[in-house]
C-alpha cells in the first residue's frame, strides 16, 4: 500500500460527510462515488478498494456503499 | 505580426466621461447627445459633459492647470475661462456643463489676457529652473505658459514666496518638491475620488496653502498608501517618480499588464531605450481606469533585482553544489532523467505544476507538455491552494468555473458584502472603485473574523460586521439565507424563471431546518442572531445585492461548500445576471484565472472541460496527434503524499514555490526531498528551488508577449519592454523540454499558441491578438469571430440552464480550539507585499513590511505575558515557529493573525494539512495553536536559516561564473 | 499631559457631541476650551470618531486661525486689526503691542506669558481700538491703556 490508506479514508469520509445532507444511504453514496470517479486518480480509488476490501466497517455506511461503485478498481462491482 | 506597439502620450480632455448607468434609458450605446458650437465648430457630444471636454473632443484644447480628466472638475487655477454666446462674463469651461445650442468661444483677446494673468501669478512664486527640473518636457505648467504667450512677470520675483519649501523625499518611490508647487490640488482630490484613502490635505488658507500628508507629517509616516495616483496627477515636478528624476523622462510607451494580483491593472510601461524608466497605469485600462497600487506602479525592481538567475542550473543531488550550463544541456539533462524516472517507476511517476503567475500562452505549454510528452494527467496549479473551491463551487450551481461580472458592475451594486476578504490590501484598485460606490450611499456587510480596514475607515463604515470565528463560515451563510426564506424575502419569481425547481424544493426544506437558524448557530459562530437576520435583510431587500468573496472563504475544509452556499443566497434573492449584483470571487493571482482556464488541472482539459468527456478528449487527440489518458491524474497534495509513499519522483515546477507556499512546511519538505528530480523554473533561487536539480531561468513579465486573465475573466496583453534577460522565452523553454522527451512542439510566436488554444476550447474561440490589439481586452467567453467578449455572465440563462441549488450542510472542521491548542490562527496579506514576497521582498517596497507580525487580542496577551513587539511562540500540531508580536483589538479574543510574506517566518510550519473535502484546497484559514513568549527562533526557523545558509553556498561558484 | 490622556479626553469629548449636525467644529472647540490648544495627539482620536481621515481633520484645524496647535501663553491678547478699528489708531496699538511684548502676531512671548493674536472684528467698533484678553473684551484701548492691562 503506497497511498497513506489512513488519509484517504479521512478524505473520503470528509466527502461523505458533506455530501450527507440528507439520511438517504444510496443517495449519498452515488454522489460519493461520482466525486471520486470524477476527482480521484485510478491509484487513489483502487487504494480505497483495497482498504474496503480489507475491512469494510471501518468505513460509515455510505463510504462503503460508494466504493461498490467506483470505477476503473480491480474487481469493480464485486465488493 | 506587429511585435511592437508602442503607444504616444495619453491625451487629457479636462473632465470625466460621464458613465452612462446601465439600468438607466435606452441601454447600452443610447446615450444621450446635444449640439454645441465650439469656435465655430459644431459638433454633437454626449449630454452632461463639460464645455472644457466637448472642445477637446472638437479639438480644442483649452489651457488649464488643475482640471484633469481622472477627477471632478474643481475650477480652481481660473485658466480654462471662455465666452458663451448670451452669458455673462468668463465662465470656466470645467465646472460648465454643454447645453443644446450653445455656443463657445475659447479664445478672443480679452480671454488670452486673462490667462496671461493667470499664469503670471503662478510664475511669480514658482522656480525659474526648468532646464535641470525633472518635469522638463513633461511639465503642464511650462506647457501652459507657452499656450497662453507669457513673456513677462510684472511683479518681479521679489516678492513673497515658497521656493524655500524643503523638499520630502521619505516616500519610497516619489519625492514631494513643494517649492514648485502650484496648489492646484489636484493630489488631494486625487487621494480622495481615486484612491478614497483621504491622505492629503491643503494646510492653512490663502497665500500660505500647502499641500500636507496627514498631519504635515513626512510622507513615509502618514496615511498614504504609495499608490501613486497623486505623483501622476501632479502637473509639476512636485510631485515625480524616483526613477525620473534619476533616468530623466522616458521617451516610448508600451501597453502590458500587470504581474501581481487579480485586479490585472493595464499600465504603460514607460522606457528610455530598453531601460524601463516608470510605469504608468493606463487610463484606457478596462479593469483599473487609471489607477493602480504601489506594487504594480512602483515595486517592479526585483524583475532587475541581483538575485535574478539568468543562467540554467544542474546538480545531481539537493547536497551538490549547482554547475551553470547552457540550455540545450540543461534542457537534455532535464528529460534525460524524468525519461529515466518514467522508465523505472511508471508513466505516472513525473507531473508538472503549471504558475498563476505566467501567461496563458506559458501555462498552456506546461498542462501541453505533461499530457502529450509525459503522457498523464498530473498536472496542477496553484488555484489548488487557494480558489479551486470557486471553480468547484460555481460549476456546480451556477455552471461555470468564474466570476459572474466585472468590477465596473460595483458601481451599481447597492448593497455589498464582502466575505473573507481584504480588498483594501490585496485588491487595492478594485477597492478604490467599491469605495466611490460606498461613498454614493450603498450598504455594506462585511463577514471577517477581524476588524479589516472596511469595517471602519475614512468615509468607509460597515453597516454591519459579522464578526464570525474561524470555521463558522457556512453556519452564518447558512444563516443568512434561513433567515432570508424564514422571512419570505427570496425572489419567487426569480427561482421560478431561472432555477432548477426539485433542487431549490430540496435546498429550501433543508435551509429550513432549525439547527440553519441564526438562533442555532449564533453560539458557535460568535454572530449575534439580530444582526446576522438584519443582514439577511439589507442584502436581501437591495435592488442590487453583489458578493465579493476572497480566500477568507475558500481557504477552508468547507470552502467549495462555502461557495456554494454564497451561489444559493445570490439565486435565492435574485442577484445574478445584471449589472450591480452577483458571485464575484476576487482572485489573487495575476493569471490564476486563466491557469484554470488553461486546463492546469488533474481532471480538466481547457475551458472546464471534464476529461471524462469523449468529445473533448477527441478534439484534442486530433490537434496534438497523440492519445490522452482519460483518468483524472494527482493535484499537488497527491503529488506530495505519492512522493512520501515512493510513488511520485520527477516534477516540473513552473513559477510556483510549495516550500514556502503550501501548509505544513516539513511535510512539502519531505516530499520535495522524496523526488528524484526537481525541476524549478523560477526567476530566483526561492524555497522550492533548494530541493532542486535542475534550475532553469524564467521571464518577468516585462520580458514576455503573452496574455493574462484576471478576476473578471478579461484576456489582458502583456507585451515585452525588455529582452528576456535569460536569452530564452519561457514558453520555448518548455517546448524545447516536450521535444527533448521525443514529442515535437513549436511555436515561432505566443500568438500561434493563443490561436491553438482558440481551436480547441469554445470560451475561447474568437480570441485572438489582433482582437486584442484592437479591443484592448477580451472578456471570456468570446465564442466566435463577431464576438467582443461578454462582461456579465448567465444573463439570459445560466451556463448549466437552470441554477442549481446545492445543499450546504455545515460540518465541523476537524481543527478546532482544544484545551492543548486554544487558539485560531487565521492569515492574511498587506498592501505593500506580494504573497509569499518572491517579487516585493526584493523591491524597495520590503522596507513598509520587515517582517510578518502575529496580531492578538490584549486578553488573550495578558494572561500569557506577552506585549507588543515581543517574541511569541506558536505551536500547532504540525509545527512551531516564532513570530514577532502586536498586541491590537482589530482580532478577537480567541484569535490570531499573522501574513506570510516573509519566508523565515515559517507560517506553514504550523498550518496543517487539512483542506476542503472537494478540492484539497488546504485550510489556511483555521490553525489550532497555542502561544506562549519565548526569547529565541523556533527549532525549525534555526534549521532554516542554516539550510538556506547552505543551499545558498552552494550556488555562489555558479553564479560567480555566469 | 501626555498623549494617552490627551486621547482619553478627545474620546470623551467625541462621544459626547458626535451626534451633532456638522460635529467636527464643536468638537475642535471642545478640545481647544479643554486644553487651551489642540493637541496633535487628539487629532487621530477625533478623526476615528468621525470617520476622517487625520490629514482632513488637519486640513480644518489648519484653515482657523483660532484654532491653535501649539500651547498658548498664560494669556491671550487679541487685538482687533478689521477697518473701524483701523480708523481710529488700531495701526498704532498693533505696534506698540508688538514692540512692548517682543513678540508678532501669532507668537508667543519667550517666558510663556503672552500670546498676541490678530482678530478681525470683534462686533465693538463704535468704541475702537478694541482687543481681548483672555476672552474678556477692552474698549478705547490706547498704549497707555494697553501697558495697564499688561501689568
Amino acid at each position: 500500500m503506497t497511498v497513506d490508506a489512513a488519509k484517504l479514508v479521512r478524505m473520503a469520509e470528509q466527502i461523505t460527510a458533506n455530501m450527507a445532507y440528507t439520511d438517504d444511504v444510496e443517495l449519498v453514496a452515488a454522489r460519493v462515488a461520482d466525486h471520486l470517479n470524477r476527482f480521484w486518480d485510478p491509484r487513489m480509488r483502487q487504494a480505497m478498494a483495497e482498504v474496503a476490501n480489507g475491512d469494510a466497517d471501518q468505513l460509515s455506511p455510505a463510504l462503503k456503499a460508494a466504493v461498490r461503485q467506483l470505477h476503473g478498481v480491480a474487481g469493480e462491482g464485486a465488493l | 505580426m506587429n511585435l511592437y506597439y508602442r503607444v504616444g502620450a495619453e491625451r487629457d480632455l479636462g473632465t470625466p466621461a460621464v458613465i452612462a448607468n446601465s439600468a438607466a434609458k435606452g441601454g447600452a450605446g443610447a446615450a444621450p447627445t446635444v449640439n454645441v458650437e465650439i469656435d465655430g465648430r459644431s459638433v454633437a457630444v454626449p449630454e452632461g459633459i463639460s464645455v472644457m471636454r466637448a472642445a477637446a473632443l472638437a479639438g480644442a484644447n483649452i489651457p488649464k492647470l488643475c482640471a484633469t480628466e481622472d477627477l471632478a472638475a474643481f475650477g480652481s487655477c481660473r485658466l480654462c475661462l471662455v465666452t458663451i454666446e448670451g452669458r455673462k462674463g468668463y465662465p470656466a469651461s470645467c465646472t460648465t456643463l454643454v447645453e443644446e445650442g450653445m455656443v463657445v468661444h475659447t479664445q478672443t483677446p480679452r480671454l488670452a489676457e486673462l490667462r496671461r494673468n493667470v499664469m503670471e501669478l503662478y510664475i511669480s512664486d514658482h522656480p525659474l529652473d526648468c532646464l535641470t527640473c525633472a518635469a522638463n518636457g513633461d511639465c503642464e505648467l511650462q506647457d501652459m505658459a507657452g499656450a497662453v504667450g507669457l513673456r513677462t512677470v510684472r511683479y518681479g520675483y521679489d516678492g513673497a514666496h515658497h521656493l524655500d519649501k524643503p523638499k520630502d523625499e521619505s516616500a519610497l518611490y516619489f519625492s514631494f518638491d513643494p517649492a514648485k508647487c502650484i496648489v492646484c490640488s489636484r493630489c488631494v482630490r486625487a487621494c480622495e475620488e481615486q484612491q478614497g484613502t483621504y491622505a492629503l490635505t491643503i494646510n492653512g488658507r490663502g497665500f500660505d496653502s500647502e499641500v500636507v500628508a496627514s498631519q504635515n507629517d513626512a510622507f513615509i509616516d502618514s496615511e498614504c498608501v504609495s499608490c501613486g495616483a497623486c505623483v501622476k496627477a501632479c502637473p509639476t515636478a512636485t510631485l515625480i517618480e524616483k526613477s525620473v528624476i534619476e533616468h530623466g523622462q522616458p521617451e516610448s510607451a508600451v501597453i502590458t499588464t500587470c504581474a501581481y494580483c487579480g485586479v490585472g491593472c493595464s499600465f504603460r510601461a514607460e522606457t528610455q531605450g530598453g531601460q524601463l524608466v516608470r510605469m504608468v497605469p493606463n487610463r484606457d485600462g478596462h479593469a483599473n481606469h487609471g489607477h493602480a497600487c504601489v506594487k504594480g506602479r512602483f515595486a517592479f525592481g526585483y524583475a532587475t533585482h541581483q538575485d535574478r538567475i539568468t543562467t540554467p542550473l544542474v546538480r545531481d543531488s539537493i547536497d551538490d553544489e549547482w554547475q551553470a550550463v547552457g540550455w540545450d544541456e540543461a534542457i537534455r539533462t532535464a528529460a534525460e532523467r524524468l525519461q529515466a524516472i518514467q522508465a523505472r517507476y511508471g508513466r505516472k511517476s513525473i507531473g508538472g505544476v503549471t504558475s498563476s503567475r505566467c501567461t496563458n500562452e506559458e501555462v498552456y505549454v506546461v498542462q501541453k507538455f505533461v499530457r502529450a510528452a509525459a503522457g498523464n494527467n498530473n498536472v496542477d496549479t496553484c488555484a489548488r491552494v487557494c480558489h479551486s473551491p470557486t471553480g468547484y463551487g460555481l460549476k456546480t450551481t451556477l455552471g461555470e468555473s468564474a466570476g459572474t461580472q466585472n468590477f465596473d458592475s460595483v458601481l451599481e451594486a447597492d448593497v455589498i458584502m464582502v466575505i473573507g476578504a481584504n480588498p483594501t490590501e490585496a485588491h487595492p484598485v478594485f477597492a478604490s472603485a467599491m469605495k466611490r460606490r460606498l461613498h454614493q450611499g450603498a450598504g455594506l456587510i462585511v463577514v471577517d473574523p477581524r476588524a479589516i480596514d472596511l469595517v471602519q475607515s475614512p468615509h468607509v463604515r460597515a453597516d454591519y460586521h459579522l464578526q464570525l470565528k474561524p470555521g463558522a463560515n457556512v453556519a452564518v451563510i447558512n444563516a443568512l439565507a434561513h433567515a432570508v426564506i424564514d422571512e419570505g424575502l427570496e425572489d419567487e419569481a426569480y427561482i421560478r424563471a431561472r432555477c432548477d425547481l426539485e433542487a431549490y424544493r430540496i435546498w429550501r426544506a433543508f435551509i429550513s431546518e432549525a439547527r440553519n437558524s441564526p438562533e442555532a448557530t449564533e453560539a458557535l459562530s460568535g454572530v449575534p442572531a439580530a444582526q446576522v437576520r438584519a443582514a439577511a435583510r439589507l442584502y436581501a431587500g437591495a435592488g442590487n445585492g453583489a458578493i465579493y468573496y476572497g480566500l477568507g472563504v475558500t481557504e477552508h475544509s468547507q470552502g467549495s461548500t462555502m461557495v456554494m452556499g454564497i451561489a444559493n443566497l445570490a439565486m435565492a434573492t435574485g442577484n445574478l445576471g445584471r449589472p450591480g449584483v452577483g458571485v464575484n470571487p476576487l482572485r489573487g493571482q495575476n493569471n490564476v484565472q486563466g491557469a484554470c482556464d488553461m486546463g492546469s488541472f488533474p481532471h480538466e482539459l481547457t475551458g472546464y472541460r471534464h476529461l471524462s468527456d469523449e468529445a473533448t478528449r477527441r478534439l484534442f487527440e486530433a490537434e496534438w496527434q497523440v492519445a490522452l489518458d482519460p483518468e483524472p491524474g494527482y493535484r499537488i497534495p497527491n503529488m506530495f503524499d505519492a512522493a512520501i509513499g515512493g510513488e511520485f519522483k520527477g516534477l516540473y515546477v513552473q513559477g510556483e514555490d510549495f516550500a514556502q507556499s503550501d501548509p505544513d512546511t516539513q511535510h512539502v519538505y519531505a516530499a520535495l526531498s522524496a523526488m528524484e528530480c526537481v525541476i524549478v523554473q523560477d526567476l530566483f533561487l526561492n524555497e522550492t528551488a533548494k530541493f532542486a536539480h535542475v534550475f532553469l531561468p524564467g521571464c518577468s513579465f516585462l520580458e514576455k508577449d503573452g496574455t493574462f486573465t484576471n478576476a473578471e475573466r478579461r484576456i489582458s496583453p502583456v507585451r515585452k519592454v525588455i529582452a528576456p534577460l535569460s536569452g530564452m522565452d519561457e514558453w520555448d523553454i518548455t517546448c524545447r523540454l516536450a521535444t527533448a522527451m521525443g514529442y515535437e512542439m513549436r511555436y515561432s510566436h505566443p500568438s500561434e499558441i493563443m490561436d491553438e488554444i482558440a481551436r480547441l476550447t469554445p470560451t475561447f474561440r474568437g480570441v485572438s491578438y489582433a482582437k486584442l490589439a484592437e479591443l484592448g481586452s477580451i472578456q471570456w467567453p468570446c465564442r466566435d469571430e463577431a464576438s467582443a467578449g461578454t462582461p456579465l455572465m448567465h444573463v439570459d440563462e445560466f451556463v448549466r440552464g437552470k441554477g442549481y441549488f446545492a445543499p450546504t450542510p455545515y460540518v465541523p472542521t476537524d481543527e478546532r480550539a482544544n484545551a492543548r491548542y486554544p487558539l485560531l490562527l487565521t492569515t492574511g496579506r498587506v498592501l505593500s507585499q506580494y504573497n509569499v514576497g518572491a517579487q516585493t521582498r526584493r523591491t524597495g517596497a520590503v522596507a513598509y513590511h520587515r517582517e510578518d507580525i502575529l496580531e492578538i487580542h490584549p486578553t488573550d496577551a495578558q494572561v500569557r505575558g506577552i506585549v507588543d513587539g515581543s517574541w511569541v511562540g506558536l505551536k500547532s500540531r504540525a509545527g512551531e515557529t516564532v513570530l514577532r508580536a502586536k498586541v491590537t483589538e482589530r482580532v478577537q479574543p480567541g484569535v490570531l493573525y499573522t501574513t506570510f510574506h516573509h519566508p523565515e517566518s515559517g507560517a506553514n510550519v504550523i498550518t496543517t494539512d487539512n483542506s476542503d473535502w472537494a478540492t484539497n484546497c488546504p485550510e489556511y484559514k483555521v490553525t489550532a495553536v497555542q502561544a506562549y513568549p519565548v526569547s529565541r527562533p523556533s527549532e525549525w526557523q534555526e534549521m532554516f536559516h542554516r539550510f538556506t545558509a547552505a543551499q545558498q553556498q552552494l550556488s555562489e561558484q555558479a553564479l560567480s561564473e555566469a | 499631559m501626555g498623549d494617552g490622556a490627551v486621547a482619553e479626553t478627545a474620546r470623551e469629548i467625541v462621544e459626547r457631541l458626535v451626534a451633532l449636525e456638522g460635529p467636527l467644529l464643536p468638537i475642535l472647540h471642545a478640545v481647544q476650551d479643554q486644553f487651551g490648544y489642540l493637541p496633535p495627539a487628539c487629532v487621530p482620536v477625533i478623526a476615528k470618531g468621525l470617520n476622517l481621515s487625520r490629514a482632513e481633520v488637519q486640513g480644518v484645524i489648519s484653515f482657523y486661525p483660532l484654532f491653535r496647535t501649539q500651547p498658548p501663553g498664560r494669556r491671550i491678547v487679541a487685538i482687533c486689526r478689521a477697518e473701524a478699528c483701523q480708523a481710529v489708531g488700531g495701526a498704532a496699538l498693533e505696534a506698540h503691542a508688538q514692540s512692548a511684548l517682543g513678540i508678532g502676531f501669532g507668537e508667543t512671548s519667550a517666558d510663556g506669558e503672552v500670546t498676541l493674536e490678530p482678530v478681525f472684528c470683534l462686533g465693538n467698533c463704535a468704541c475702537a481700538p478694541s482687543m481681548t484678553v483672555d476672552g474678556v473684551l477692552h474698549a478705547r484701548v490706547d498704549a497707555k491703556r494697553f501697558d495697564e492691562l499688561m501689568g
